[in-house]
C-alpha cells in the first residue's frame, strides 16, 4: 500500500500522539469535602489539572485516535498497488478525423498494449481508457474532431504519473497518422515535458501533400466590397492562382461565398462536389448564428494564420449548440467564434458572421485578403489528411532512454478506493465519540448531584 | 457521633462545680434567689431610706426614725431573685463538623451541660432547647436532676437539617430571663440578631456563644470541592487560588457577627473547638461584667 499524500498521514499520527498525551493530563474536579462555611469560598470553575499515570477514558481516547488516524489516512489517499514492473507504456491513440483507418489503429494498439499500460485516446480532447481496456480498444472509432497532439502529450505526462508506482520506467507510444493539423506551435515544447524518448507508430491513412480549392467564387451584387477581397484571395490561394509544389496536390472543388444578396448563380452546391459553401450574408442572419442580445464592437478577428485588426460591429453570435458536429474556423479577439464549419457530404458548409463594411480600406488590406483566403480554404475533411512534416514528426521521437519513474510527479488527485471507507470509519468514530462523551457527561452529572456518601464525607 | 455517656461529662461537672454565674444586671423580681433584683423589698438587708410618699405602704415607714426626726421615711432593702436560664443549642447539620469528630456539636453539648450545671449551682432554674430537625424543649427547672435531663437530651440529639434557630430562641425567651445561644451562626444569623436585640431591649440577658471548628478557620491546603451540608446547591472549589479569598471572607464575616451582636447588647463569646477546655470556656462565659476574657 502506498499513500499519494503521506503528509496527511504523518500529520494525523502527530495529532493522535497529542490526543494520547492529553489523555494523560486529566482535568477533573477535586475530591468532595464537607465544609459548613463553603458559602465563603468564591464561586469559580472547579477543575484541577493533573498528570495521570494511566490514560483516562480509554474508550474515548481510542475513538478519538481512530477518528484522527482514519481521517488522516483517508486524506493521504492510500492506494493498493500491484507489484512494480520493469516498464509500462503510455499509449496515445489518435482517434481524430485524421485517423480514418480504424482497423490499422486497433491493430497497432493491440500489438503494443500490455497489461498495466495506460491508453489515452485523443482528438481535440483526451480520454483515458479505464476499465476493460481490451474492449475499449475494440470499440475505437474516429471522431470528426481535429486531433490535438499537444493536449495528448499533456495527458501522456499525467498518465505517466499514474504509472509511476507500477513501473520503473515508462515508455511513450504515439499511434497516429501524424497529420499536419494535429501539430501546433506548442507541440514541440510540450513534447519536451516527457522525460524520455517516444515510440512513434504511424498508421496508414489516405493522405495528400497539399490541398487547394479549385476556384473561389462569390455570389453577390456588383457593389459588394467583399468582391474585391475575394478577387484578390482567389488570385493568391486558390488552385488557379497557386502553384502546387507536391506530387499529390489535391484540388478539392470550388469554394463559393454566398452573400445572400442575389439569387444563387449555381444550381449545384459546391459542398456536394467536395468544395466549400461559405455562407457570409451581407446583412441577414448567418446560418447557425443567433442575434446577439447587445450589439458590440470588437477590435479584431483571426482565422488560421490570418488576423485582421479593425473595428467590427458584432451582430450575431454562435450559441454552443451550433458548434455541435462542426468546428470554429475564425474567432474574434475575445475568443468568441466568428465563423464555423460543418461537414456537408464530401464538402463542407461554412457560416461567417464577420461584417464587411464598405467604408475604409478594409477589403483591400492584405490581412483581410488573407482572412478571406483562410475562410475559403479547403474543407477540414481534406486538410486533415495532409501529413505533418517528417522532420517535425521525427522531433516527436526524442532522444535518450525510457522515462524513469522518478521523473514523474506523484499523482495527488487520483481517487483512492480506500479513502471513502476510511472517511466513513472516521465519521462512525466521531459519532461514537459523541455518544460516549455524552454518556460520560450524564453519568458525571448524576454523580455530582448525588450527595457524597458517609464514607466520602469521612474521607 | 452522639454523646451517650454521662461519664463523659463527669470531669466537666467537677470542674465547674465552684463556678457561680451572677446576673449581669439586676433581675426582675420573683422567686427569691441569688441575684440582685430590681425590686426593693423588705428583706433584712438594709439599703437606704426614702422619704415617704403618698401611696407608700405605711408598714415600711421606719417609726423609730420618724420618732427621732419627726419625718416619715420608708426603709428600703434589696430584693434577691432567681434568673431562669434557657440554653439554646443549635443542632443544625453545620454543627456536625468535623465529620470525623463531630467537634462542634460535642463542644456545644459540653457548653450546654456545663452552663446548665453552673446556672443550677447558682440556684437558677435551667431549661434547654435543642433546635434541630427534631426540636426538644426542657422547661426551666431547679431540681437537682435537671443536669442529668440536659445530658440525656443532648446525648439523644443528632445535628441535622437546616432548621432556623431564631424561633427556638423566641420560645426559650418566654420562660428564661437569661438566654444562652450556642451556635455557629451559619443559619439564620440575621433573624437571630433581630430576636436577640429584641430580648436585650426587653431586659433579658442574652449570651451568644459562637462555635467554630479549627478546620473552618484554617481549612486543609489540599484542593477540594467543598459543599455546604445545609445548602445542597452550594458547591465551591477550595483551591490554593480561592483559599485566601475564603479566609478573608470568613474572617470578615466573623468580625461582623461579633460586632453586630456585641452592639446589640448580647454577650458574645467565641468557642473554638480544641482551642481551650470547656470549663475554661464556661468560666469565661460566666464571668461577671468587666471580668470576662475575650476570646
Amino acid at each position: 500500500m502506498t499513500f499519494l499524500a503521506p503528509g496527511f498521514l504523518f500529520a494525523s499520527l502527530a495529532v493522535a500522539a497529542g490526543i494520547v498525551a492529553l489523555h494523560f493530563i486529566v482535568t477533573r474536579q477535586p475530591r468532595a469535602a464537607l465544609l459548613p462555611t463553603a458559602r465563603f469560598v468564591p464561586d469559580t470553575p472547579a477543575t484541577t489539572v493533573a498528570r495521570a499515570r494511566r490514560p483516562s477514558d480509554l474508550l474515548l481516547m481510542f475513538l478519538r485516535v481512530l477518528l484522527v488516524i482514519a481521517a488522516g489516512a483517508g486524506m493521504a489517499k492510500p492506494m493498493l498497488t500491484a507489484r512494480r514492473g520493469a516498464h509500462a507504456r503510455v499509449i496515445l491513440v489518435d482517434v481524430s478525423r485524421s485517423a480514418r483507418d480504424t482497423i490499422a489503429i486497433r491493430d497497432s494498439v493491440r500489438a503494443i498494449y500490455r497489461n498495466g499500460d495506460a491508453v489515452v485516446l485523443f482528438d481535440s480532447s483526451t480520454r483515458v481508457v479505464t476499465g476493460n481496456i481490451s474492449s475499449g480498444i475494440d470499440s475505437l472509432r474516429p471522431t470528426l474532431r481535429r486531433g490535438n497532439l499537444s493536449a495528448a502529450l499533456i495527458a501522456a505526462v499525467r498518465a505517466g504519473s499514474s504509472l509511476r508506482e507500477r513501473a520503473d520506467s515508462v515508455e511513450l507510444v504515439l499511434v497516429s497518422p501524424f497529420a499536419k493539423e494535429e501539430l501546433d506551435a506548442a507541440t514541440d515544447t510540450i513534447r519536451k515535458q516527457w522525460p524520455g524518448r517516444a515510440r512513434l507508430v504511424r498508421v496508414a491513412a489516405p493522405s495528400v501533400d497539399t490541398a487547394a480549392v479549385g476556384k473561389l467564387e462569390i455570389n453577390t451584387d456588383a457593389n459588394d466590397p467583399l468582391r474585391v477581397a475575394v478577387t484578390s484571395a482567389g488570385q493568391r490561394g486558390t488552385g488557379n492562382g497557386q502553384q502546387a509544389t507536391g506530387n499529390r496536390q489535391r484540388e478539392t472543388g470550388n469554394a463559393l461565398i454566398d452573400r445572400g444578396t442575389t439569387q444563387p448563380l449555381q444550381t449545384v452546391t459546391p459542398s456536394r462536389e467536395g468544395g466549400a459553401l461559405i455562407e457570409w450574408p451581407a446583412s441577414t442572419r448567418p446560418r447557425f448564428a443567433v442575434p446577439r442580445a447587445v450589439k458590440d464592437t470588437v477590435g479584431g478577428v483571426m482565422a488560421g494564420e490570418a488576423g485582421v485588426v479593425a473595428s467590427f460591429e458584432r451582430t450575431w453570435s454562435y450559441p454552443p449548440d451550433s458548434l455541435r458536429g462542426g468546428e470554429v474556423i475564425a474567432r474574434w479577439v475575445d475568443g468568441e467564434p466568428a465563423a464555423i464549419e460543418k461537414p456537408d457530404g464530401p464538402g463542407c458548409v461554412r457560416s461567417v458572421a464577420i461584417p464587411v463594411t464598405p467604408v475604409g480600406d478594409l477589403v483591400i488590406r492584405t490581412e483581410f485578403v488573407r482572412l478571406v483566403a483562410s475562410l475559403s480554404r479547403p474543407c477540414a475533411g481534406i486538410t486533415s489528411l495532409i501529413p505533418a512534416d517528417p522532420a517535425v514528426v521525427a522531433k516527436l521521437e526524442g532522444k535518450g532512454g525510457l522515462a524513469p519513474r522518478a521523473a514523474f510527479q506523484p499523482v495527488t488527485d487520483t481517487r483512492s478506493d480506500l479513502a471513502p471507507w476510511l472517511f466513513a470509519l472516521a465519521l462512525a468514530a466521531a459519532i461514537a465519540e459523541l455518544f460516549v462523551r455524552q454518556l460520560g457527561k450524564n453519568a458525571k452529572t448524576s454523580r455530582e448531584l448525588r450527595p457524597p456518601s458517609r464514607k466520602a464525607r469521612a474521607a | 457521633m452522639a454523646i451517650e455517656s454521662y461519664d463523659e461529662y463527669a470531669a466537666l461537672l467537677d470542674a465547674v462545680r465552684g463556678i457561680r454565674w451572677p446576673a449581669r444586671s439586676a433581675v426582675r423580681g420573683g422567686i427569691p434567689g441569688a441575684h440582685t433584683s430590681r425590686l426593693r423589698g423588705i428583706s433584712a438587708e438594709f439599703t437606704e431610706y426614702r422619704p415617704y410618699r403618698q401611696g407608700d405602704d405605711t408598714r415600711r415607714i421606719d417609726w423609730k426614725l420618724f420618732a427621732r426626726s419627726d419625718r416619715a421615711y420608708n426603709r428600703l432593702s434589696n430584693d434577691r431573685a432567681i434568673l431562669p436560664t434557657m440554653i439554646v443549642l443549635d443542632a443544625s447539620a453545620s454543627m456536625a463538623f468535623p465529620v470525623a469528630t463531630n467537634g462542634k456539636w460535642k463542644l456545644a453539648a459540653q457548653l450546654g451541660v456545663g452552663l446548665g450545671a453552673v446556672a443550677r449551682n447558682s440556684g437558677d432554674p435551667v431549661g434547654l432547647v435543642v433546635a434541630g430537625e427534631e426540636p426538644l424543649l426542657l422547661a426551666p427547672r431547679m431540681r437537682r436532676s435537671v443536669t442529668h435531663e440536659i445530658i440525656r437530651a443532648v446525648s439523644g440529639a443528632r445535628p441535622s437539617g437546616n432548621t432556623p434557630l431564631s424561633p427556638s430562641v423566641s420560645i426559650a425567651s418566654q420562660s428564661g430571663g437569661r438566654v444562652v445561644i450556642v451556635t455557629d451562626f451559619l443559619g439564620d444569623a440575621e433573624e437571630l440578631l433581630t430576636v436577640a436585640s429584641r430580648l436585650v431591649a426587653a431586659g433579658r440577658e442574652v449570651h451568644a456563644v459562637h462555635v467554630i471548628a479549627r478546620e473552618e478557620i484554617d481549612p486543609s491546603g489540599e484542593a477540594a470541592m467543598v459543599f455546604d451540608p445545609e445548602a445542597a446547591d452550594v458547591r465551591r472549589a477550595l483551591t490554593t487560588d480561592t483559599r485566601d479569598q475564603y479566609l478573608a471572607a470568613y474572617g470578615e464575616w466573623r468580625d461582623r457577627i461579633a460586632h453586630e451582636f456585641t452592639e446589640a447588647g448580647v454577650v458574645y463569646s467565641t468557642a473554638i473547638v480544641g482551642a481551650e477546655t470547656p470549663d475554661h470556656l464556661i468560666r469565661r462565659i460566666t464571668a461577671p461584667r468587666g471580668m470576662s476574657a475575650t476570646a
